[in-house]
C-alpha cells in the first residue's frame, strides 16, 4: 500500500521542524531516526513500560503508542532538552548523586515523567513521587533511589535558581 | 564430611587500611551520558543505510515445517533478502552450545525441519527499515504440520511422550545423582525427616532494552565487525566465528552498553549470528534488534523452572544433618548452558549451615518452551528458596523459632574457610552478625508483636526471615564436572586490564570484556585505579577494547566482575609502579629501595620534598627514553591478565567437586507482609535486607543492586511468570500479561551491610550483584507462609498469585466472606 | 513491532469524518481519538485498518459541559482532563474516581474517555462506570445522530452497538445524587483490572432508596449487578444490607478465568471489591446528608 506522506510540524525542545512522515510512523521513531534524538528509548512498543516517555505539550505520553501525526503542531520535550550545555538539569544532577539509575535505559523516560510530576506538584510527598513514577518501569533500581532523587530535586526546582549549585564531584553518600 | 585431600588454598592476603576511594559512594563515572540520553546503546548506533532484520516466529509449540513460501515477501519493495531456516543452515553452523551432547539437540539460529516452541524463528527478512521488514514477515506463508506438544516437565520424561528432539531418543537431556558425604547414615540417624514438594515456575530478566547486534561484513577482507549489547565470554568468541564459518581473527566484536541484562544478555549469540549472516548475504550492514515479543518468547534466557522433591534429616534439637534433593528442571527446547544452573546450586547447596551430607539428583527435561539461560542467580536462587522453605518447615514441625533453628545450624566465624560437602569452599563469613543486624533494622520483635495483635483482629500479617548465601566468582568447572568424560583442566575464566599513563600522568584503563550491564565496571575500575594512584576516580578514562586482538577476558556473570577486575587492576598497577619506581630512582639518582609511594608519586623515604609525581615520571618515560638504561622502553603502559584466584579440580569420582565458587557472600532478609485471605493479595508492609559481600567498593552501588535485585525477587515471588498453557501456547508474550513490579509493588528497603573481607581477593572484595534476587523469593514465601500459619496453610509454589494463594486457602477449608 | 501501513485523514468536522468513514468502509477504516488502545493493537498488528480517521482536528469534540443535569464529555476529551475537571468532580465523582485507576497518567494524558468506552475492553474501568451511570453515547452516522444507552452499547468483548459507519461524538452522564465508590483489584499498579466495581447509592432516612452497581472483569461485557441492587434497596444501610447485596450480586456469576485469576478467584475478588465499594459508597452517602 502506498501511504501518502503527511507534512507535520513538531516543535522539539524549542526547535521547529517541518517533516514529511508516513502516517504509520511512531513518534519515538521520528524523534530518534528523523530528528537524530536517540535519548528517547524503545522498551516494549505497546505502551506499558514508559521507557519512551516524552512530554507532549507539557504532558507525558508514551511515544511508542503515539503516531507522529498525532503530535502535529504540538511541542515535544525530550531528555535532550533538559541539560543546559555543560550544566545538568537539577533532576539529572540528583539522579546522578543518588544513583537513581543503573543501566540508564529507563532514565530518559523516568526523567521526563519526573519533570511533569514536579511541574504539577512542586512539593510532593514520598508517596506522591512513588505513585507518580509507577507509570514507568525500571528493572534495575527497585525505584528507591529514583524516589530519593526526585524528592531531592524538588526543593531545588522550587528555588529561585535551580541551576545554580556547583556540583561536588563526590556524592553525599 | 569428606576427607578428600585438597590442594592448598591461595595465600591469605592482608588488606590495606585507610583506603581513600574503595568504600566510598562516589557518583558513577558512567552516568552523565545516560542522564543526557547519550548512552550509545545498540539502537543508537544504527546509521543511515543500515538494513533492518526481523524474524518470523513460530505460532506453534511443536510442528513440522512442511514448506515455506517466501516469494511474496521477497518481492516487496525495499526487501533485500528472505532467509528460511533451511537456507540459514546452509550458511551457518549450529550456535555455540555448552550443553550435554549438542549433536543430539542441535540448536541453530532459525528452526530447520520443525519448530520446537512458540516464538522460535523460522525465517528472517532484511529490509530498508523495520516497518518494511515486518510488512514482509506478514507475507511469508509457512505450512506447518502440528505435532503434539510436550509442556509439563515431568510428563516429558514419561515413556511415550512426544519427542522434542528425535535424535536424543527421549526428553531427558541429562540425569545424574551425586552423593556428597554419608547421606544414608545421616538420614538413618535423624529424629525427623521433613519432606516437601516444591514448584518454582519460570520468569526472566526482561531488561527494558532487548538484545541486538549490528553486523558489517567486509567481503574484501573477510572481516566481520559487529557491535552488540551482549559481549561476554569473550574468550569463547571463536565459537561464534565457527558458527559463521569465518576465521576467529577476522571477527571483531565491540561492546556497547546494555540497557539491563540481569543475566539475560550473557553470551547471546543468536541475534549476532542472524545479523552477521544477513550482512554477509546482502553485502550491507544489518541490524537485528529483538522486539519485546521476540525477547520474551525467543530470548533463550528464561530462568529456572523446577520441581523439587526434598527430604531433610534433622535431629530433635534442630540440627540439620543431611539433605536429599530430587529435582526435575524444565530446560525448554534446547540446553545451551547444560545444567550449570545446578552447579550454581551445588556451590551453596547447604546454605549457611553445617549440613554434613547431600544427595542431589537432577534431571534436565526438554519441553516445547523457550530454553533456559541466565537470570540473576543462575539457579542458586532457586536452591536458596528450596532450602529456606525446608528449614522453615523443619522449624514448624519441631516447634522451633525460625531464628533459633538458623542460629543452631550456622557455620561459625572460626570455621572458615569451610568446605561444604560438595567440595566447594566458603572463604569467610559471620552469619550471626548479619542476622543480628537484620533483626534490628527489620524491627523483628516489634513486628512479631504487631503480628500478634493483627491476628486478634483477624488480619494475616507474616514476618519472613531467611539467611542464605550469595556465591560469587565462578570457575567454569561447574559447567563440566557433571560428566566423567571428557575431563578438562581447570578453566580459569580470566579478566584483563591495561593501564596506560600518558605523558601528563593521566590514566586510561582498557577493559577487554566487561560489558556495561547497569553494573558499574567503569566506576569500579576508576575507584580501584584511584586507590592505587591517589587520583580522582572521575579523572580516570575507561575504554573498551574490541574482541579482535584483545587480551583474555570473560565478562560479567556469576557476580565476578568486581573481584576479577580488582585483581587485574591490582596486577597492572603493581607493574606500572614497578617501572615508575625505577624511573623515579633514575631521575632522582637514588636507590629504588629508598623510595616510597606517597600521594601520587615516589618520594625518598624521610625526605618528602625530594619526590617525583606520576606525571613527572610519565613525561620522562614518554619523551626522554634515553635518560634511562637500555632495557627501559618508552611509555608507561602495563597489562594484567587476572585468572580465577581459587579454583581446584573435581575428584575423579565426582564425590568432591573441588572449589568452584569460593567467595561466599551472605544475606538475611526480613520482609513483613499482609495477606488478604479473601483475594489472595499480598502486600509488603516493610522490608529489611542485610548483606555481607566482603569489602565494599561503592556502598551506594551495592545498595542499588540489593534494592533492584530484591525488586526482581518480588516479581519472581508474586507477579512474574512465563506461562505456557497446556497446548504450549505462551500466554504471557508481552508486558500486558507479564507483570513487572512498579514502584508501588516495591517497598522502601532498609539496608544494612556487614563487611567480612575475603582472605583471598584484592581488598577482600566479594561479588554482590545478584544477592537481592537470590534472597527475596525465599524471604517473601517465608513471610506469606508465616502469615497463613494460623490457617495451617503453606504455599509451596512460586509465583504466589491470587489463584495459587486462594487455592491453598480453599484447600485448607477456610471460608472467607469476601473481606 | 510497528504498525502496518494505512492511509490517513484528519478531517475538521464530524460530517467530514462520517463521510470519510463511509467512503473507506471497504478499507476497514478506523477512528483514532487518543490512540491508547488502537495504536498498541496496530503495533501488534492485531488491528490492520486500511484507513485511519484522526479526530484531533475536529472542532468541538474536546469540551466538557454540564447541560440540563447531564455531564457531556466530547470524544476528544482526554482522560486526564476529565480527571481534573471540576464539572466531572461535581456531576460524576464516580467517573473521577474511576479515571484515577485507568492505566497511568501518561496514558490518561492521551487516552480519551469516549475512546475507552468505545474500545469496550471487558477489563476496563470506564465501561463499568458508563453502565452504572446509565450513560448515553451519541453516535453520528450517515443517517444522522442517535443516542445509545450504555446498557445497549456493550455487546461482547471489544464489541459494541456502534455501527461500522458511525462515530461516537460524546458521552452523557446523568448526575446521581448520593454516595459513590469505585474499587478495583489489579495485579500491579495501573494494570488492567482483574475485577472493578462501580457503585452509586442514594439514601433516605437511613434506608437505601436507589442504587446502581456495575462491574468489569466478570464477563465479556461490563455487568450491571441488578440482583445486588435489588437485594439491598429498601433495607437499612449497614452490614446486613451489604452482606445481602454481596451475596446476591455474586450469586450465579460464572466469569471466564484467565491468566490473572481463574473463575473461582475472580468471584472471590469480586466479593471483596463489591463489599468495599458498597461500604465506601454507603459511607459517602451518609456523609452527604
Amino acid at each position: 500500500m502506498t501511504e501518502e506522506l503527511q507534512e507535520i510540524t513538531l516543535t522539539v525542545n524549542g526547535r521547529r521542524h517541518v517533516l514529511a512522515v508516513q502516517p504509520r510512523r511512531l513518534l519515538v521513531d521520528v524523534l530518534r531516526d528523523d530528528l537524530g534524538l536517540p535519548g528517547t528509548h524503545i522498551g516494549c512498543e505497546h505502551g506499558v513500560c514508559g521507557t519512551c516517555t516524552v512530554l507532549l505539550d507539557d504532558a507525558s505520553v508514551r511515544a511508542c503508542i503515539t503516531l507522529a501525526v498525532q503530535a502535529d503542531g504540538r511541542s515535544v520535550r525530550t531528555v535532550e532538552g533538559l541539560a543546559d550545555g555543560m550544566r545538568l538539569h537539577p533532576l539529572q544532577e540528583e539522579f546522578w548523586d543518588k544513583q537513581g539509575l543503573q543501566c540508564g535505559y529507563c532514565t530518559p523516560g523516568m526523567l521526563m515523567r519526573a519533570v511533569e510530576i514536579l511541574e504539577q506538584v512542586p512539593d510532593p510527598t514520598p508517596d506522591q513521587v512513588r505513585e507518580g513514577i509507577a507509570s514507568n518501569l525500571c528493572r534495575c533500581t527497585g525505584y528507591q533511589y529514583i524516589v530519593e532523587a526526585v524528592l531531592a530535586a524538588a526543593p531545588r526546582m522550587r528555588s529561585e535558581n535551580p541551576w545554580d549549585p556547583t556540583v561536588p564531584t563526590e556524592a553525599k553518600a | 564430611m569428606t576427607t578428600t585431600a585438597r590442594p592448598p588454598a591461595p595465600p591469605v592476603r592482608s588488606h590495606p587500611e585507610n583506603r581513600k576511594w574503595v568504600g566510598k559512594s562516589i557518583r558513577r563515572v558512567e552516568d552523565p551520558k545516560f542522564l543526557r540520553g547519550r548512552g550509545g546503546y545498540i539502537a543508537d548506533l544504527v546509521r543511515p543505510g543500515t538494513l533492518h532484520a526481523a524474524v518470523l516466529r513460530s505460532p506453534h509449540a511443536h510442528a513440522r515445517i512442511v514448506s515455506i513460501d517466501t516469494d511474496a515477501a521477497a518481492a516487496l519493495d525495499g526487501v533485500y533478502a528472505v532467509v528460511t531456516g533451511a537456507q540459514a543452515a546452509e550458511l551457518t553452523e549450529p550456535l555455540p552450545d555448552f550443553g550435554p551432547d549438542p549433536a543430539k539437540h542441535t540448536w541453530r539460529c532459525l528452526a530447520v525441519d520443525k519448530v520446537r516452541y512458540v516464538g522460535e524463528g523460522v525465517a528472517v527478512v532484511v529490509a530498508d527499515d523495520r516497518y518494511l521488514a515486518e510488512d514482509a514477515l506478514a507475507l511469508i506463508d509457512v505450512d506447518y504440520d502440528p505435532l503434539p506438544p510436550v509442556v509439563d516437565p515431568e510428563r516429558a520424561l514419561d515413556a511415550g511422550a512426544p519427542l522434542v528432539h528425535e535424535a536424543l531418543g527421549s526428553n531427558l537431556a541429562y540425569e545424574r545423582t551425586f552423593d556428597f558425604g554419608d547421606v544414608d547414615a545421616d538420614f538413618a540417624a535423624a529424629d525427623l525427616v521433613v519432606r516437601d514438594r516444591l514448584r518454582w515456575h519460570r520468569s526472566g530478566g526482561q531488561p527494558l532494552e532487548t538484545v541486538g547486534a549490528i553486523a558489517d561484513f567486509d567481503p574484501s577482507t573477510g572481516q566481520l565487525t559487529a557491535h552488540t549489547n551482549s559481549l561476554s565470554f569473550t574468550s569463547y568468541l571463536f565459537m561464534v566465528a565457527n558458527t559463521l564459518r569465518i576465521p576467529a581473527n577476522k571477527l571483531d566484536i565491540h561492546q556497547v552498553p546494555a540497557g539491563g541484562s540481569f543475566g539475560s544478555k550473557l553470551f547471546v549469540t543468536k541475534p549476532l549470528v542472524l545479523a552477521a549472516m544477513c550482512s554477509r548475504l546482502v553485502g550491507r550492514p544489518v541490524v537485528y534488534l529483538e522486539d519485546r515479543v521476540d525477547n520474551i518468547s525467543n530470548c533463550d534466557h528464561h530462568g529456572s523452572d523446577r520441581v523439587y522433591d526434598v527430604r531433610l534429616a534433622v535431629t530433635r534439637d534442630g540440627r540439620i544433618r543431611g539433605i536429599d534433593i530430587d529435582t526435575v528442571d524444565d530446560y525448554g527446547a534446547y540446553i545451551q548452558f547444560g545444567v550449570g544452573h545446578h552447579g550454581n546450586a551445588l556451590a551453596q547447596v547447604t546454605g549457611p549451615y553445617t549440613i554434613d551430607s547431600v544427595r542431589y539428583r537432577v534431571r534436565a527435561a526438554l519441553t516445547n518452551k523457550n530454553q533456559q539461560g541466565a537470570y540473576r542467580g543462575f539457579g542458586s536462587e532457586v536452591n536458596n528458596w528450596m532450602l529456606e522453605q525446608m528449614v522453615d518447615k523443619a522449624a514448624r514441625e519441631l516447634g522451633m523459632d525460625p531464628v533459633q533453628i538458623r542460629r543452631r545450624n550456622f557455620i561459625r566465624p572460626d570455621q572458615f574457610p569451610y568446605f561444604i560437602p560438595t567440595g566447594n569452599v566458603y572463604d569467610s563469613g559471620n552469619y550471626d552478625a548479619v542476622l543480628d543486624q537484620a533483626l534490628e533494622i527489620g524491627e523483628y520483635d516489634r513486628w512479631r508483636a504487631e503480628q500478634t495483635q493483627a491476628r486478634e483482629e483477624g488480619r494475616y500479617l507474616g514476618v519472613g526471615l531467611i539467611a542464605a548465601q550469595e556465591r560469587s566468582v565462578f570457575s567454569a568447572t561447574e559447567f563440566w564436572f557433571w560428566f566423567d568424560e571428557p575431563g578438562a583442566p581447570v578453566t580459569s575464566m580470566p579478566e584483563s586490564v591495561t593501564l596506560n599513563v600518558d605523558a601528563t600522568g593521566g590514566i586510561t584503563a582498557t577493559l577487554y570484556s566487561c560489558a556495561f550491564w547497569g553494573n558499574s565496571p567503569e566506576t569500579m575500575v576508576a575507584q580501584l585505579v584511584a586507590e592505587e594512584f591517589d587520583c580522582d576516580p572521575h579523572d580516570v578514562s575507561i575504554i573498551y577494547h574490541g574482541s579482535q586482538g584483545g587480551l583474555p577476558a570473560t565478562g560479567p556473570g556469576g557476580s565476578r566482575t568486581t573481584v576479577m577486575l580488582a585483581g587485574a587492576v591490582e596486577g597492572a598497577s603493581a607493574k606500572i609502579k614497578r617501572k615508575a619506581r625505577r624511573a623515579a630512582s633514575e631521575l632522582m639518582e637514588v636507590d629504588p629501595d629508598d623510595l616510597e609511594w606517597f600521594d601520587g608519586g615516589y618520594q625518598v623515604r624521610g625526605v618528602p620534598e625530594q619526590r617525583k609525581t606520576l606525571g613527572d615520571i610519565a613525561i620522562a618515560l614518554h619523551l626522554f627514553k634515553h635518560s634511562f638504561p637500555e632495557d627501559v622502553e618508552s611509555g608507561l603502559e602495563e597489562s594484567q591478565v587476572f585468572d580465577h584466584p581459587y579454583t581446584t579440580m573435581p575428584s575423579a569420582d565426582r564425590k568432591d567437586l573441588g572449589v568452584f565458587y569460593p567467595f561466599m557472600g551472605h544475606a538475611c532478609h526480613v520482609p513483613v507482609v499482609e495477606v488478604d485471605i479473601a483475594t489472595g493479595e499480598v502486600r509488603i508492609l516493610a522490608y529489611a535486607a542485610v548483606h555481607d559481600c566482603g569489602t565494599l567498593v561503592n556502598p551506594r552501588s551495592l545498595a542499588g543492586h540489593i534494592v533492584g535485585g530484591t525488586a526482581q525477587g518480588i516479581g519472581t515471588a508474586l507477579y512474574e511468570e512465563f506461562v505456557y498453557d497446556d497446548t504450549g501456547q505462551l500466554i504471557t508474550s508481552s508486558f500486558l500479561d507479564y507483570s513487572i513490579p512498579t514502584a508501588m509493588e516495591v517497598p522502601h528497603l532498609r539496608i544494612g551491610h556487614v563487611e567480612t573481607p575475603s582472605p583471598y581477593t584484592p581488598h577482600g572484595i566479594k561479588g554482590g550483584g545478584e544477592g537481592g534476587r537470590m534472597m527475596a523469593p525465599a524471604a517473601l514465601n517465608a513471610a506469606v507462609n508465616d502469615a497463613l500459619a494460623p490457617l495451617g496453610v503453606r504455599v509451596t509454589e512460586l509465583p504466589m498469585t491470587p489463584d495459587r494463594l486462594r487455592a491453598a486457602i480453599r484447600a485448607a477449608g477456610v471460608v472467607t466472606g469476601g473481606r | 513491532m510497528k504498525p502496518p501501513p494505512f492511509r490517513y485523514s484528519s478531517p475538521t468536522t464530524v460530517a467530514d469524518a462520517v463521510a470519510l468513514l463511509a467512503e473507506h468502509a471497504a478499507d476497514d477504516a478506523r477512528v483514532l481519538a487518543g490512540g491508547q488502545s488502537l495504536v498498541p493493537l496496530m503495533n501488534f498488528r492485531l488491528a490492520q485498518p486500511g484507513h485511519v480517521i484522526d479526530l484531533r482536528r475536529v472542532a468541538g469534540l474536546d469540551t466538557i459541559r454540564l447541560a440540563g443535569g447531564e455531564l457531556v464529555i466530547g470524544a476528544m476529551v482526554r482522560q486526564a482532563t476529565a480527571e481534573r475537571s471540576p464539572e466531572v468532580a461535581l456531576a460524576a465523582p464516580l467517573l473521577a474516581e474511576a479515571l484515577g485507576h485507568v492505566a497511568h497518567p501518561p496514558i490518561r494524558n492521551s487516552g480519551t474517555v469516549v475512546g475507552s468506552i468505545a474500545h469496550a475492553d471487558p477489563a476496563a474501568e470506564l465501561p463499568a462506570v458508563a453502565l452504572a451511570m446509565d450513560a448515553e453515547l451519541t453516535a453520528v452516522g450517515p443517517g444522522g445522530e442517535r443516542r445509545i444507552t450504555a446498557a445497549d452499547f456493550f455487546q461482547g468483548p471489544f464489541t459494541t452497538a456502534l455501527g461500522a459507519d458511525e462515530i461516537l461524538t460524546e458521552v452523557r452522564f446523568r448526575s446521581f445524587p448520593g454516595g459513590h465508590a469505585f474499587v478495583e483489584f489489579s495485579r500491579t499498579h495501573g494494570n488492567f483490572a482483574v475485577v472493578a466495581v462501580a457503585v452509586l447509592v442514594a439514601l433516605a432516612d437511613g434506608r437505601i432508596t436507589r442504587s446502581a452497581i456495575a462491574a468489569s472483569g466478570l464477563g465479556g461485557t461490563p455487568l450491571r449487578l441488578t440482583a445486588a441492587e435489588q437485594a439491598w434497596e429498601g433495607s437499612t444501610a449497614g452490614s446486613a444490607a451489604i452482606d445481602a447485596a454481596v451475596d446476591a450480586g455474586t450469586a450465579g456469576l460464572d466469569p471466564a478465568g484467565d491468566l490473572h485469576a481463574g473463575s473461582a478467584t475472580r468471584i472471590d475478588i469480586a466479593r471483596s471489591c463489591l463489599r468495599e465499594a458498597l461500604e465506601r459508597a454507603t459511607e459517602r452517602a451518609l456523609d452527604r446528608r
